[in-house]
Order: structure tokens, then sequence, then C-alpha cells
């Protein structure tokens, strides 16, 4: 299993991140998947729905937001392959609570941004049966504007 | 007839569409449908008892059908329907890979008190009568409590000391593997000094007995249990088998505050 992103979306990926900071932030991960390659080239922000007292632990993304977001896809041509999100100042495993909440097949990007500042990024999938993650090899490629 | 489009991560239960063709006047006989055709999505979209999962929007033409009449919401033939998973996440309890979660229970620390105050008691009574029998003893009442998971004298505190109400109870946020492991390394130290007493070995015998009076004092009277500690540490160093991270805001082996 592999993610490819290239790097000017992960670089749209974490300014959004770190501008979120101390809040979690949230986005798609929009793009193409090639005999399981996935390849993001495009990315989705989202806002964060949440109430203001719980935004540094959780986000929330509004089905409006994700209809936005599948529609992006639809117009460029491209699938949503995943969600990307940051954990404040805490390592980048999902949470229990990010499980409960996780669908198939999606990857699960979680940046930990350290006092306002992007370190690291991983990449996760939900098992199948639901009990767990496996960890998805995260590959950073040249995109068209690199 | 309806079109129903599938988000993504649903559409590998949907035999790859983006978009299915459905039957149904009303909601719920479109989403029977839906699932007839593709059974691997039933799964996904609800739950155990049948209910619809919280995370599953339904749409019709950009409504969400919990505005209109839910499942009882009428369909046209033109009708766009849509699932819209809601997408949430955040941090509540980091998992490390290997470690588990911070997943906290009940631990009485009346009944822990209660076991080292008699765990004390009666090994200082063995070494003040020189019985080292009683030492044994006491080593194998903890040997026992370790085995069934409980402390070794906390009958004592169930059947006696906690219903004439000479022990409060203290119940916290805690991990009982910790304790568990600690009271089993007691055991040890306190079977070991049994049988070095009857062994003619003195000095050693008592010397052990009187390790484990000083750390369960210390675990009674400072609330510092040095068996957790160690816990935590082999945690720390992955040792298999011992998973239990330390509360959080605890330095490991500190009773958990409230």
């Amino acid at each position: 299993m592999t993610l490819q992103i290239e790097r000017s979306m992960l670089q749209t990926i974490l300014a959004h991140l770190e501008e979120a900071y101390p809040e979690e932030g949230a986005g798609f991960l929009l793009g193409r998947s090639v005999n399981g390659v996935r390849r993001v080239t495009a990315v989705f922000s989202a806002a964060n729905a949440r109430e203001d007292a719980a935004r540094n632990n959780r986000f929330l993304i509004t089905p409006q937001d994700t209809i936005r977001a599948e529609d992006e896809a639809d117009r460029l041509g491209l699938e949503v392959l995943g969600v990307f999100h940051s954990h404040p100042d805490c390592p980048n495993v999902p949470s229990e609570f990010d499980r409960e909440w996780a669908l198939p097949w999606f990857s699960y990007t979680i940046t930990r941004v350290d006092g306002g500042k992007a370190v690291s990024t991983r990449s996760w999938r939900l098992k199948s049966d639901r009990q767990g993650y496996d960890e998805e090899h995260l590959e950073i490629v040249p995109g068209p504007a690199d | 007839m309806p079109q129903l489009k599938i988000p993504t991560p649903l559409r590998p239960y949907a035999g790859g569409h983006a978009v299915v063709d459905v039957k149904g006047q009303r909601i719920a006989e479109v989403l029977q449908d839906l699932t007839q055709q593709h059974p691997g999505l039933k799964q996904h979209l609800f739950s155990e008892n049948g209910d619809l999962r919280p995370f599953v929007n339904l749409f019709v033409n950009d409504e969400d059908i919990r505005y209109l009449s839910g499942v009882d919401t009428p369909i046209e033939e033109s009708d766009q329907l849509r699932i819209i998973p809601s997408i949430a996440g955040g941090l509540t309890t980091p998992a490390p890979s290997g470690i588990e979660e911070v997943s906290l229970r009940k631990v009485d620390h009346g009944a822990l008190k209660t076991n080292q105050m008699v765990i004390i008691t009666l090994s200082i009574l063995a070494f003040i009568l020189n019985q080292p029998l009683l030492a044994l003893l006491v080593g194998l009442m903890m040997a026992m409590g370790t085995i069934f998971g409980v402390p070794g004298f906390g009958f004592l505190y169930r059947r006696l000391l906690r219903p004439l109400n000479l022990v409060q109870a203290d119940i916290l946020d805690d991990n009982p593997e910790p304790h568990r492991f600690a009271q089993g390394f007691g055991a040890l130290v306190t079977l070991g000094g049994g049988f070095a007493l009857l062994l003619g070995a003195a000095a050693l015998g008592w010397g052990l007995v009187w390790l484990v009076v000083a750390l369960a004092a210390l675990n009674l009277f400072a609330g510092f249990c040095v068996g957790c500690a160690v816990y935590y540490w082999l945690v720390r160093l992955q040792v298999p088998g011992f998973v239990k991270p330390p509360p959080p805001d605890t330095l490991p082996g500190m009773r958990p505050g409230r």
C-alpha cells in the first residue's frame, strides 16, 4: 500500500494544518488510484465544524463540505482518496476516536504539529475488520509544478 | 429510475460503481434495494441492530433526509440521491503501535492499601515472633492474589473492614495490571525470604521479608508503587505482555490523582 503525495500538495496540507494550530485541521485528499498506488494531486481543505472548545482535539467536516469535495473531485476527474488531519503536539498515530469514525478504504494522513510547526506525516488505513490500522507507505513525489 | 451516488470509500463494496440505479418509493425501500444489489454495503451502512450508522448521511437533492422525513422520505424518479459519510476524528488517546490505548479502569485503592497494611503487619509479626511459616503464608497469600488478579488479603477488606466502615473505599482511574505485577514481585521475594529462613539463612531471609515491608510501606504511606514503576519501565522497553501506559499526568508508579 503506497500513498504518493505531490510535493506542492503536501506543502498546501502542511500550511493549512500549521495555520489551524493549536486546533486540529482537516481536509480531503483528491487524486487517482492506479494499480494499488494512490497519488494525491489535489487537496480540499475543510473548515473544522466542531464547537470552539473541542477544536484542539477534534475535527468534524460537515456533509456540505464533503459534498463540495466530492463535486470538486468529479469536476477534476479525480477521486476522493482520503482525509488529512493534524494532531497538535501529539504523536501522529490514529486515536481510538479516529478509529470509531474511520471509513474503510480511505487513506488517513495524520500530521504531528508541534508548537505550530508540522514535524512529520504518516498515513494509515483502517483494517477491514475495523479493529485497527495498517500503516501505509507515504511517498513524496514531484508534481507538475516542481 | 432514481440514481444513488456512492462515496469513494464505499465503492469497493458496490462493485466499484460510483452511481447505482435504485428502485423504491421511499428511502427505506431504496436502501433495501441497494443492499440487495450489493450485500457487502450492508455492514458499513447499518449497525448490528439494523439502524443506519451514525456517520451515514443520506441526501436527496442536497437535502439531508434527517430534515425531510427520514427513511420515509418519498422519492421521485428524477431525484439525485447521495450517501455522504460524516468525516470526524481527532485526538483522545493516541495509541503508539504495541502500546495499548489509555483505557483506565476503576481500581479501589482502599483494597490495595488494606492489602499492604496486612502484609506489613503480618511480616513484622513473623519477624518479632521468629515465625518463618507466617512469612511463607504471607508470600503464599500474595501469590494466590496475583494468580486470581485480586489483592491477596482483599477478602479482609471486602468481608470485614469495608462492611464495618473501618476502611474507606478509594476508587481511582488506574490500571490494575501494574498492581498485580507488583504483588507478584512481592510474593516471589517474600516466598524467597520464607524458604531462605527454612534453610537457615536468617539474615538473607529476614532481609527479603523486610524489603517487601519497606516497599509496601512506601506504597501505603507515600503512594509510590515500585513494582508498578518497574511495570511501566518494561512497557517503555516494549517487553511483550507489558502494554498499559501510565495514567495521564501521573509519574509512573505514583498513585493517580482524582
